[in-house]
Formats: structure tokens, C-alpha cells, sequence
């Protein structure tokens, strides 16, 4: 069996914040996001989901969460949720409560409109060009 | 003696388990995806394997942050489909063989390979996608399924090269247990794909087929491709492609090609299919 030298864990997580429009899930996020992901997790019971659609404040209040955490939640604002920990795998939750599809979901985190975004996927999807590192540019 | 007689790697989008379940495999959209498939069906049903070890992620469904297991391998009697919060898929239960999984469980924690053990759990479209891939829409699954949930999801993830000794590991365990089994080896998810942030949409045709043709070289070079190589040129989900890697593991140096298929797009994603056959009898022996 090959053995390779161990990674440090600092490097390999620094290379994570070079690539343009991306939040890599780290331990870091996961642990801010907890709360978030969490109650995004509850919204897998139909009573939970009825709950949260009648009042949505009041059934977040009953969360751990940050108000900032709790006005981007209430906006839908999944870049902003990405960047306090969300991760898309449990925002999903909230996305099926909203009756949307995982792709017009994604798409509200781009530059494009659901139907543009379609089109730039049927298309062969976004170019790896220049969008694989920040500081390298290519 | 079990053995591993094929591994088979796919794409487990779950949109392709809606068109199958609404009928909308054969359209415009899905008709040239589905197609990539056909040849697979007819084959599994002359190979009719005994049980299929079939290597997934689960996407919130069964595991909550409660509890992330790295490697977890199903020893239960049965697994039924999870509802994803659009209502479970209507698919048969997946029933397990709980003798081999135990089996392979403990060959590969005395192997040095500390898996988590699930006894009970919902199978959500990560597994059960590939099943309609590859056997349509049967009454009941035609084999038996070892579930193997790698975490993809937070990170680190586990490294390609460990995802490859684990699959060397699990071919140890399969050949060493009695019963006259043929045993299938799935790797799912990928290709390349990015569901968050502004850069999601992006897919990268080119390197996924380079990524295809280095799991039909006779040599391990793709066990040690970096996380970050995957990250930067496949999006931040096509990091799945890792767990294509405890397949490929399992088959030894040298494999033959029966069956490749890649196509662009499938919702927000690359579908990435190919079938292999291990090429090396001696492969294990040599170790
Ligand atoms: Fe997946």
C-alpha cells in the first residue's frame, strides 16, 4: 500500500478559500451553521413544516440561531446562509417546504434567472475557465 | 468463495429517479440519458449478482450533524426509501444480507478500517437512483445491497487514496467469506456538478472524461488526485467521485472496459456511467 506524508491541515484548508464563488462545508462552517442546519433538518416532519409555514419568526425563535441567521432564513438568502454555515444538503429541506426545485433553488445563488440558468446548463453548464482559482486566475 | 466479479460506477441525480417514477425516462430530455443505461440492464440481468455493495452518501435524509460516520457499512435486515421531503420514492424496500455486511464489517476493522456500523436506516435517492439506473423497475430489487455511506459532505472528507485502500480492503473481505457469491461493487454520485454559491452550474466535460480514462488504466494514479484538484475543476459537489474510487479499488491493477457512458446535463449535473471487469486474478493474492 502507497503511503503518502500527512497533509497539515492548515494548508489544505487554506487552498478551500481560493476558489471564486464557492464555500467549501469545513468543520469550521459546519460548526457556526449547526443551528441553522438543524432546523433546516426539522423541517423533514409534515407538523414541523406546518408549524414553521403559519408562523415562520416564531418557530425560528425556538432555534439557537443568530438574528442574522434568522433574517436570512426568513429572505431565503441562501448565499448569505452559506456563508454562516448553511450547507445546501439541509437548506434543501427548506427549499422542498417552499415547494421549489433543487435547481431553481440553486439558481437564486447565481447571477441568473431560474430560466436563464436552465438555458447556460442545457448549454454544457458554466466554463471551469477562470472560475478555478481566485489568486491564480485561470 | 465470494467474489468481486464487476464494478459499475454512476451518477445518482435525483431527478433521474423522478423521471423513472413519472415515466419520463424515454423523453427528449431524459431519452439520450437513459439510453447510456440500456446496455447495462440487459447485462446485469445475464450477471445476476448475488449482492451488490453499493458504495453512496446520504444527503440529509438518514444523517442529521448529529452524527457524521466517515465510512458506515449496512449490516441490516432491510432499508426502506427515505422521504426527502417530497414523499419517499416509490420503490421496492432494499433488503440487505447482513451475514456478508457483518462479515465485511469485521474483516475490515481487524484490516485497520474503524467503520461505523448501521443496523437500522432510511436509503435515500444516493442509493436507490443507481437501483432504477441499472434493474428499471423490478417488483422487488433483484439481488441483495450492502449500503457503504462515505461523508462527502463535511471536511476533510476521506482522501481518494483511502477510498482506494478501502476498496482493496473490502475485496480482502469479500474473497475471504465461504458462501459461493457473486458480488457486485458500486461506486455512485458526481461528476462534476455545483449546487451553492455563484459559481454553481459548473460542469467540466474535459476532465471528467480524463477522470474516466484513469479508472481504465492498469495503474492507481487517480487515487492521488487531491481534494482541492476536484473541488477547483468539478465543482464542490463532484467531490462524490471519491467514493467512485472504493469501486475501482476493489477490482485490482488491471481492469477491462465493458461500458462507459457521459453525458451533459442532467439538471445541474454531469451523468458520468461506466462498467468494469477485474483484468488480475492475482491482485489480492499479491499483496
Ligand atoms: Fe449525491
Amino acid at each position: 500500500m502507497s503511503k503518502k506524508p500527512t497533509q497539515n491541515i492548515h494548508e489544505y484548508l487554506a487552498e478551500f478559500e481560493d476558489i471564486p464563488g464557492t464555500r467549501v462545508y469545513t468543520a469550521a462552517r459546519a460548526r457556526k451553521g449547526y443551528h441553522i442546519n438543524q432546523f433546516a433538518m426539522s423541517l423533514m416532519k409534515a407538523e414541523n413544516r406546518e408549524r414553521f409555514k403559519a408562523d415562520e419568526k416564531a418557530y425560528l425563535d425556538e432555534w439557537d440561531i443568530s438574528d442574522e441567521g434568522k433574517e436570512a432564513l426568513l429572505a431565503r438568502d441562501y448565499n448569505r446562509l452559506l456563508d454562516l454555515g448553511g450547507n445546501v444538503y439541509f437548506l434543501a429541506k427548506l427549499f422542498s417546504t417552499d415547494g421549489l426545485s433543487f435547481a431553481e433553488a440553486v439558481s437564486t445563488m447565481t447571477e441568473y434567472t431560474f430560466p436563464e440558468y436552465r438555458e447556460m446548463m442545457l448549454n454544457g453548464g458554466r466554463s471551469p475557465e477562470g472560475n478555478r482559482s481566485i489568486k491564480g486566475g485561470y | 468463495m465470494a467474489r468481486i466479479t464487476a464494478g459499475v460506477a454512476s451518477s445518482h441525480v435525483p431527478l433521474l429517479g423522478v423521471a423513472v417514477d413519472q415515466g419520463k425516462d424515454r423523453d427528449d430530455y431524459f431519452g439520450p440519458i437513459f439510453a447510456g443505461y440500456d446496455w447495462t440492464r440487459e447485462w446485469e440481468k445475464q450477471e445476476k449478482p448475488d449482492v451488490v455493495i453499493l458504495v453512496y452518501n446520504d444527503h440529509a435524509s438518514a444523517f442529521d450533524m448529529t452524527i457524521v460516520p466517515t465510512f458506515a457499512i449496512g449490516c441490516g435486515e432491510r432499508y426502506k426509501s427515505a422521504d426527502e421531503g417530497w414523499g419517499p420514492r416509490p420503490v421496492p424496500d432494499v433488503i440487505g444480507d447482513p451475514d456478508l455486511a457483518w462479515h465485511i464489517a469485521q474483516s475490515l476493522i481487524l484490516d485497520e478500517f474503524d467503520m461505523t456500523i448501521i443496523n437500522e436506516m432510511d436509503v435515500d435517492h444516493g442509493l436507490t437512483v443507481p437501483l432504477s439506473m441499472m434493474f428499471g423497475q423490478p417488483e422487488a430489487w433483484p439481488c441483495k445491497v450492502v449500503p457503504l455511506a462515505v461523508n462527502v459532505v463535511t471536511y476533510p472528507v476521506p482522501s481518494g487514496n483511502r477510498c482506494w485502500a478501502l476498496g482493496e480492503a473490502i475485496r480482502r473481505a469479500v474473497e475471504s467469506y465461504p458462501e459461493d457469491l457473486n458480488v457486485q461493487i458500486w461506486g455512485t454520485g458526481g461528476m462534476s456538478h455545483q449546487l451553492q454559491g455563484p459559481r454553481a452550474g459548473l460542469l467540466n466535460r474535459e476532465w471528467d472524461n480524463k477522470f474516466l480514462d484513469m479508472l481504465e488504466a492498469d495503474n492507481d494514479e487517480v487515487r492521488h488526485i487531491p481534494h482541492i484538484e476536484y473541488l477547483r475543476e468539478t465543482g464542490s459537489e463532484g467531490i462524490e467521485m471519491v467514493m467512485w474510487l472504493i469501486m475501482r479499488g476493489a477490482l485490482g491493477k488491471k481492469v477491462n472496459t465493458l461500458h462507459r457512458h457521459y453525458h451533459i446535463p442532467c439538471s445541474n449535473t454531469a451523468i458520468g456511467h461506466i462498467v468494469l471487469e477485474p483484468a488480475d486474478e492475482q491482485a489480492v493474492a499479491a499483496e
